[in-house]
């Protein structure tokens, strides 16, 4: 099966005609998912390349749904709106509702385990109410059971986030971690936060991940180099995953 | 005797009831923490902080010096103790003092300064409250020929000069902390020159000097990966218990950063052995009755990523209460976490309480407790006398962590009051 390209970026950076532009470059060039980060108060899972960014378009826009509407005019692939359950919580209804008529399939909530461990069953019937996908975020702090009583409400992938926070590295056992993962789950696993160079893509693809998710790397690119070195990755990473 | 040291140590992270929640990088920080950390800490223990393998194999050289210092360590019947109780309960102890450095601080820092030499680091440093884990650091850095430094507790320092001497003896640098080497302890004496000090402003000083040397530091409890190392201790007890074919219900131990505790009760709760877990800590400190569960810092200078633990803050001093190794502001995340959820129980007893239990026990046993691990022996003899009430024939079990015979100080005092 294809191997799936999964690509973040935060709503609206580095502003709107470059992420536009990215966009839709980055759908020609093979993403097969947008992961849309929508600016929360506190992206406490987040590192700091990605917490600046979310400061950056904080300051630039007020109406980010228009935003995920004007993504939803220039590609077809499946659009995930990432942001934190904490500051959506009290309008949850009136959040999901918007974004779904802006154009977005999905959300993912990197919060919604972790943080909303007694209720997070309630919060899954509500999205999928409103005829969106969840992608369940889980990480090597979340136990067997959870992920086993979960993985099934995952769609179109679950996301294995293998380091503590976006874009920061520590050592870690990119194989072992997986090979634990894949034996407790069959849905699609797409994993990120914190990978570091060509290489460790090539190891968790080898380990058995079914996609890889880019997303501090783009942010680094634009804040070093500009849009064209943000795409340059798409095409690097789109290449190691058809060689698989 | 070897073969009843595990070839694996227990990580309890995957068998949780819940997620444990992540490290952090606090709002407003300018720098990422998390990323800190790999200029701290072993690269290979920091990998083991954060896994997710329910079993990590333990390196063939630091098994054999677990031997050499003492593993395994023996679990013994307090059958006198009961006697004096008049308890149906039968009570049993696991010696961790019975390790040459006298406590289970060893099971850590051996593998710690194993990971760190084979990353070419040339000295290791570390804070010490009570003096045991600067000891079991002190004692390790000498196995693996490597330099260490120490900054331990200005009060304990004072009180404890038989720690240090040991510390100095395997070949350490030991400093009082606060301490002028340090910025951070330089600017803590500035603002109270008679500071007694804590593990917090200690353990902040040893990361400052860290940072500053390119050393790496060696952390005594908290973290994950050092309750990882201290399985140990419970993987053994469990082994030990099967030979006499006994199954213990009521597991107790004292808690200072938990790693004693967990070490002990955790394999337990991973096999699902038990149906009581017990966490004792001080009365003065009042970490349980008085601490709230939401993110800290571990130290007082916040150079390490916040936890989700309960915690008294990070800026706490605590009373100078004898038990130096419980004078701690927080608690390991996952057990935080467990008494969160009301799996894991929790005590607090008096320094007076403690100490009429320990002499007790001394006097039944033969061995001095550290004043640490008199808390679980408190904790082990309330349940005992339960028991009597209710004549049930419980079989308790309890971390004896360390000796009390470099603690001597404390039992002058407490026999003077």
């Amino acid at each position: 099966m294809k191997k799936l390209l999964v690509s973040y970026i935060t709503l609206g950076y580095p502003n709107e005609n470059d992420y536009l532009k990215f966009v839709k470059n980055a759908d020609d060039l093979g993403t097969d998912i947008f992961e849309l980060g929508y600016p929360p108060n506190f992206a406490k899972y987040d590192g700091p390349l990605i917490r600046r960014s979310y400061l950056k378009v904080k300051s630039m826009y007020k109406n980010f749904s228009e935003l995920i509407l004007r993504t939803r005019k220039i590609t077809r692939k499946k659009i995930i709106v990432l942001t934190y359950l904490e500051n959506i919580q009290n309008n949850l209804d009136e959040f999901l509702g918007t974004i779904k008529s802006s154009g977005a399939d999905g959300v993912l909530l990197p919060d919604l385990l972790i943080d909303f461990p007694e209720n997070y069953f309630k919060y899954l019937n509500k999205i999928s109410e409103k005829g969106l996908d969840t992608v369940i975020f889980v990480s090597p702090f979340v136990p067997d059971k959870i992920i086993s009583d979960v993985y099934k409400f995952s769609s179109p992938f679950l996301y294995y986030g293998v380091r503590p926070t976006t874009g920061i590295v520590t050592p870690v056992n990119i194989s072992s971690l997986l090979k634990r993962l894949k034996n407790l789950t069959d849905s699609r696993v797409v994993v990120g936060f914190g990978l570091k160079g060509l290489e460790e893509i090539k190891e968790a693809l080898s380990a058995g991940a079914d996609g890889i998710a880019i997303g501090s790397a783009y942010v680094e690119a634009f804040e070093n180099n500009g849009l064209s070195s943000a795409l340059d990755i798409v095409k690097q990473v789109r290449c190691i995953l058809d060689d698989f | 005797m070897i073969d009843l040291i595990p070839r694996y140590w227990y990580n309890i992270v995957p068998d949780l009831n819940r997620p444990l929640p992540p490290p952090l990088d606090p709002e407003d920080s300018d720098f990422s923490r998390i990323e800190l950390l790999n200029r701290i800490i072993p690269k290979e223990v920091l990998r083991q902080q954060f896994t997710a393998e329910r079993y990590v194999k333990i390196p063939d050289e630091v098994i054999e010096l677990y031997s050499l210092a003492g593993r395994p360590t023996p679990l013994m019947r307090a059958k006198r103790l009961e006697e004096l109780l008049d308890t149906p309960a039968k009570i049993y102890f696991k010696y961790e003092g019975a390790t040459h450095s006298g406590s289970h601080k060893i099971n850590t820092a051996i593998p710690q300064a194993y990971f760190a030499r084979e990353e070419g680091v040339e000295r290791v440093v570390t804070e010490t409250g009570a003096g045991q884990w600067g000891t079991a650091v002190a004692l390790s850095a000498a196995l693996m020929k490597i330099k260490s430094t120490i900054f331990m507790v200005r009060v304990s320092y004072e009180q404890k000069p038989g720690r240090k001497t040991v510390m100095k003896l395997y070949g350490a640098e030991v400093y009082p902390s606060p301490s002028e080497i340090t910025e951070y302890g330089k600017n803590e004496l500035a603002k109270n020159s008679t500071n007694p000090g804590s593990l917090g402003i200690a353990m902040s000083e040893a990361i400052e000097y860290v940072i500053k040397n390119d050393y790496r530091y060696l952390i005594g409890s908290v973290l994950e990966v050092v309750l990882l190392h201290q399985s140990i201790i419970g993987l053994e007890t469990i082994k030990q218990f099967e030979l006499i074919g006994e199954e213990p219900e009521v597991l107790i131990g004292c808690v200072g950063g938990g790693s004693n505790f967990a070490g002990f009760a955790y394999p337990f709760i991973g096999s699902k052995i038990g149906s009581r877990y017990i966490a004792v800590s001080s009365s003065e400190i009042k970490k349980f009755s008085k601490g709230v569960y939401e993110y800290d810092f571990p130290d007082s200078a916040g150079l390490l990523p916040m936890l989700k633990m309960i915690t008294l803050g990070k800026d706490y001093v605590p009373p100078p209460i004898y038990s130096g190794g419980l004078r701690y502001h927080g608690l390991a995340p996952t057990l935080s976490l467990m008494i969160k959820d009301k799996f894991i129980e929790w005590m607090e007893f008096s320094e007076k309480e403690t100490y009429s239990a320990a002499k007790l026990f001394a006097n039944a046993q033969g061995i001095i407790p550290a004043p640490e691990s008199a808390h679980a022996i408190s904790a082990a003899i309330k349940i005992a006398k339960e028991a009597k009430e209710k004549n049930e024939k419980k079989i308790i079990a309890f971390n004896l962590s360390g000796h009390g015979l470099l603690d001597l100080s404390y039992y002058q005092k407490m026999e003077a009051k």
